[in-house]
């Protein structure tokens, strides 16, 4: 399987997204104009321009109309898809980290940093009541007081927001009334990504710590482990197969340490039930960000330190390998 | 009031009692100006213990210098005009500890008595003289017995009937060398980790043919402060603390013994594991030299302290031992001494006197000493093997234009190699005495050691030299030499008749360490730190390279005792990411890679030597077939049992996970209506899914570009 280069970027990518139907690929970066692909053939579709710094996370509705992203220039923006136009930009006061449409893609929810002496929140706001918008006035503010929220998406049916936090803590809120729900302690180091199997009974978490793990998402019951040798930026669970991927790798500072010819960059894939390693993706130059299935489960891509975008299609062999049991 | 003794002393206190007592009542009742004058018939039979008893328990007594005196018994026995000859030598010896004040030779038909009193201005003094001199052998027959003369009040009140002295309890520590009872001869290691906040001791529970995680033993948070050792038999571990050090055994590794030395730093075990040494760089407190302590192991009693001169030697360990433990050696500048463990003393209490000695070191089989002095006034530098403890010198050998000598001994004491730095010219530097090299070339002097008159052999490297080992059991040696990017190594063999030969030189190698195996043959070729982690696995016997490969920047390389694996780390004390240790197989197949958090060290438990004789080894060698066919049954054996507790361990997370899945599917399906109230009515659950079939095909044409191109009619 020869990968599709998606070269769009100037800087380091921070978070890639597919659509519902997983005919575009929506990719932010350190640079700031989130772009949208054709993952066919990964050509350009457009850019979304506006931001002033580095653009954390991206996310994109249901029906494909409207585009959400959070940038380090203290904005999270709405967009329209189609024509790239700015719907709305929602102010804070420090950097948007994680961002989200809920399922119904009529509530909109991001975290902020805990920097220049303000709090970590969660932000949620109706997008059907534009004077939340205009006014700057959530619906709703969930303050974070332990430790920040690194990590963040919508649970199922809109009733609560899964966050991963600096400390490693995985906790459950509850978007009505900003209860904490549950918080398990699973990951002694930062999470850095958390994402939904397909159906959203399950959440996997990749974390600091060299360790994905998977959780039941009604109950955040810990199931499964995943250890890598480096630390896990991003995981995704693949919907057909009981299969996961981990990307991650070494910080940028202690690159220079660690050899390269050992392949600490490769996207790893593990059986999700046995939490063995059954296969490496190489590619990537520098540590891998981001990583999302397509939604058929026939490719996957991955967005790296390097800047660049990779899809890849799965060679027919990876249908047909099993596990013994 | 003084507190008297006695029947007299208790009558007269309460007679003087009774007479303040009319006092008091006397002036109660009469207040005319008391009388303070005696009356006439008054006697006074207050004693003057009564009234200044306290003032005169200060009094000197006569007893009171006899806590400075010492009695030497053992003195030769003198007429009269050889006294003051004795006095000097008797003085020589014992005002090493302070002034003596007075001495007194008992007389008897005109002759000393062969006892004497020397006394000293203070009793610290004299207790020094007792610690140093007592058992001081003046010669053959006259060994002093030296003792506080306030020593003999103590030793007269010894009862005469001797009591057994009440049995210590025994205390089973249960048998120390269980590890070696497994019936797969498992070694074990111990491993520090999460920067030393963790010690494990860990079953390698790897086989060359079916591989295993590693079972923990034992592990403690905080077992050490510092690092671990084994002892060299394997059957203690000693952790480090601010306090001493503790020795751990058993199966359980409960605590064997504890050796309370404040700010311990570094330890040495004898061969015979029976003395512990231990050093401590804190400036000593009391007059007790106690810098360097040696214990003995079992009973943990001390057995002598040391002082540490920095300024002589840096290298630990100091105290070198021989390969029984009976003797112990160290030098200073200008002294090679030599101590007994049975008495603890200096060997014939004499140090041996080789001025400008280097360094020495211990045959590992034998009692020989070689040491080497360097070229002094002309005196050529020269190395010499001497025998212990009859100081006999069997071999010297004078060397020329010597900058520096490293001695390596082969391990079973056949071979000794002098690695000579050898200098065409040297300079003196012109501020320090120290002399500079250039041109320096090396030598390898090898001595046999086993034939008679040790022969020596040379040869030559004029590259400089990285490193050099000799193979363990056999007739081998390796060295690295060369400069970087050109390095090489080179292979010898020293013949039956001695003739030495090169049997291989492997070129441009990156490599600055080399290790053989514990049972010789294999050599691992490493380079570690700033050659990030090369391997490469050598063959001996036919020189092959059986593996190169990697770990990358790898600290250390461990191999097992038995030489059938190798252990690679790299050391959190080292390198900051990446800490883990890998173990591979003696071919150089890696078996099992180990990450652990901040792994700082990884050490073998050492084996024992074996009880098997030469013969009954050669014997197993012949018969190898026979034996391998009983093992190789048992790897099959064991890998096949490891993959079916495999398979069954996943059929049973399968089944677990598919019981999962099914109730969240069917919760799933449930909560169809609340996916489509949110999402319009609109279906999107197979969205993703059946994306491909449901692709309508469109063509789309558009113009590109119009040509126009003319075609001749020809």
């Amino acid at each position: 399987m020869k990968p599709i280069m998606l070269h769009g970027h100037e800087r380091s990518i921070t978070q890639i997204k597919y659509n519902l139907e997983g005919d575009l690929i929506f990719t932010c970066a350190k640079d700031s104009q989130p772009n949208v692909w054709y993952s066919i053939n990964g050509e350009r579709l457009g850019s979304y321009r506006g931001h002033n710094g580095a653009v954390w996370c991206i996310d994109v509705n249901w029906d494909t109309t409207q585009v959400l992203s959070g940038s380090a220039d203290n904005t999270c923006r709405l967009w329209d898809c189609e024509t790239g136009k700015e719907l709305a930009n929602l102010e804070t006061r420090t950097a948007v980290r994680s961002c989200g449409f809920s399922y119904s893609g009529r509530t909109l929810m991001y975290t902020t940093d805990k920097t220049m002496g303000q709090p970590c929140e969660i932000h949620i706001y109706d997008v059907r009541d534009s004077t939340q918008v205009s006014n700057l006035s959530p619906a709703m503010v969930i303050p974070s007081e332990s430790s920040k929220i690194t990590a963040a998406i919508w649970g199922p049916y809109e009733e609560y927001i899964i966050t991963g936090h600096e400390n490693g803590e995985i906790c459950q809120f509850d978007a009505k009334t900003g209860e904490k729900l549950i918080t398990v302690k699973e990951h002694n180091k930062p999470i850095n990504d958390i994402q939904a199997s397909k159906n959203m009974s399950m959440v996997i978490s990749a974390s600091k710590d060299f360790s994905a793990k998977l959780f039941d998402t009604a109950t955040l019951r810990h199931m499964k482990t995943y250890k890598t040798d480096r630390p896990v930026n991003s995981a995704a669970i693949s919907p057909v197969m009981d299969h996961v991927v981990l990307g991650g790798g070494q910080e940028a500072m202690d690159v220079t340490t660690t050899s390269t010819r050992i392949g600490k960059f490769d996207a790893k894939f593990f059986h999700l039930v046995f939490e063995e390693e059954f296969g490496r993706v190489k590619g990537h130059f520098g540590p891998i960000n981001s990583v999302a299935f397509h939604p058929d489960g026939k490719s996957y891509s991955s967005g790296g330190e390097d800047g660049y975008v990779r899809v890849h299609t799965f060679d027919p062999e990876y249908f047909d390998f099993r596990f013994e049991y | 009031m003084a507190a008297d003794k006695g029947d007299q002393g208790s009558r007269k206190s309460k007679r003087s009692e009774s007479s303040v007592e009319n006092h008091i009542i006397g002036s109660d009742e009469e207040e005319e100006e008391p009388d303070f004058s005696d009356p006439e018939d008054f006697v006074d039979d207050i004693k003057e213990e009564e009234l200044l008893g306290d003032l005169l328990k200060q009094r000197p007594k006569e007893t009171d210098g006899i806590d400075n005196v010492v009695v030497v018994d053992n003195v030769p026995v003198v007429g009269p005009d050889r006294v003051p000859k004795l006095q000097n030598v008797i003085k020589k010896i014992f005002e090493k500890f302070g002034k003596i004040v007075t001495e007194h030779y008992p007389m008897e038909d005109g002759k000393t008595k062969g006892y004497i009193f020397l006394e000293y201005t203070s009793p610290i003094h004299a207790q020094e003289a007792v610690l140093n001199t007592n058992g001081y052998k003046l010669d053959k027959t006259h060994t002093f017995a030296v003792n506080l003369l306030s020593d003999f009040d103590k030793y007269e009140n010894v009862p005469d009937e001797w009591e057994p002295p009440a049995p210590k309890p025994y205390h089973d520590v249960g048998n120390l060398r269980y590890w070696l009872l497994d019936p797969d001869c498992i070694d074990q290691y111990s491993v520090i980790y999460e920067s030393g906040e963790k010690t494990a001791i860990m079953q390698n529970c790897i086989y060359l043919n079916s591989v295993r995680e590693p079972v923990v033993i034992e592990e403690r948070p905080r077992w050490t402060e510092t690092y671990v050792r084994w002892s060299p038999r394997g059957n203690y571990l000693a952790t480090f603390h601010q306090k001493g050090i503790a020795l751990w055994g058993g199966e359980r590794f409960d605590q064997i013994m504890r050796y309370s030395h404040p700010g311990v730093q570094l330890i040495d075990f004898s061969p015979c594991e029976r003395y512990l040494v231990t050093f401590s760089p804190l400036p000593e407190k009391s007059e007790e030299p106690q810098a360097i302590i040696i214990w003995d192991l079992r009973t943990g009693h001390k057995k002598r302290g040391f002082h540490c001169e920095t300024t002589t030697q840096a290298t630990w360990p100091i105290f070198k031992w021989s390969q029984d433990g009976e003797f112990f050696a160290r030098h200073t500048t200008d002294t090679l001494s030599v101590y007994e463990t049975s008495t603890f003393r200096l060997l014939e209490n004499k140090s041996l006197r080789i001025s400008a000695i280097k360094d020495f070191s211990w045959c590992p089989s034998d009692n020989i000493i070689a040491y080497w002095v360097p070229e002094q006034e002309n005196v050529p530098a020269r190395v010499t093997l001497i025998q212990i403890p009859s100081r006999k010198e069997i071999c010297v050998r004078n060397l020329f234009n010597v900058a520096d000598c490293r001695m390596h001994w082969q391990k079973n004491g056949d071979y000794l190699c002098v690695k000579v730095d050898r200098y065409s010219k040297a300079k003196k530097m012109e501020d320090k005495d120290a002399l500079k090299y250039s041109g320096i070339y090396y030598n390898f002097e090898l001595f046999r050691i086993r034939e008679k008159q040790i022969p020596v052999d040379k040869v030559e490297c004029k590259e400089n030299v990285l490193a050099f080992a000799w193979e363990p059991n056999g007739h081998k040696f390796a060295y690295i030499h060369g400069e970087s990017p050109r390095i090489s190594v080179s292979f010898y063999n020293i013949r039956p008749g001695g003739k030495v030969e090169q049997m291989k030189v492997l070129e441009r190698r990156s490599a600055n360490h080399l290790f053989w195996s514990p049972m010789g043959q294999f050599v691992v070729l490493a380079g570690l730190r700033n050659m990030n982690g090369v391997l490469e696995f050598v063959d001996s016997a036919d020189m092959t390279v059986m593996a190169q490969t990697e770990h990358f920047m790898a600290t250390d390389v461990e191999w097992d005792p038995t030489g059938r694996y190798v252990a690679t780390g790299v050391s959190w004390w080292g390198h900051k990411v990446d800490n883990a240790y890998w173990i591979w197989s003696f071919q150089g197949r890696l078996l099992s890679k180990q990450p652990m958090e901040r792994f700082c060290q990884l050490l073998w438990r050492p084996r024992p030597p074996s009880v098997l004789t030469p013969d009954e080894i050669k014997e197993i060698k012949k018969n190898l077939k026979k034996y391998s066919q009983r093992f190789e049954a048992q790897d099959r054996l064991r890998q096949s049992t490891v993959s079916t507790e495999l398979i069954q361990k996943r059929r049973q997370l399968i089944e677990e996970y598919e019981k999962f899945k099914s109730e969240r599917e069917e919760e799933f399906h449930l909560f169809k209506p609340r996916r489509l109230a949110l999402r319009n009515g609109i279906d999107t659950d197979d969205l993703g899914n059946r994306a491909d079939e449901e692709y309508e095909e469109e063509i789309v044409e558009f113009l590109l570009k119009v040509e126009e191109t003319l075609i001749d009619d020809e």
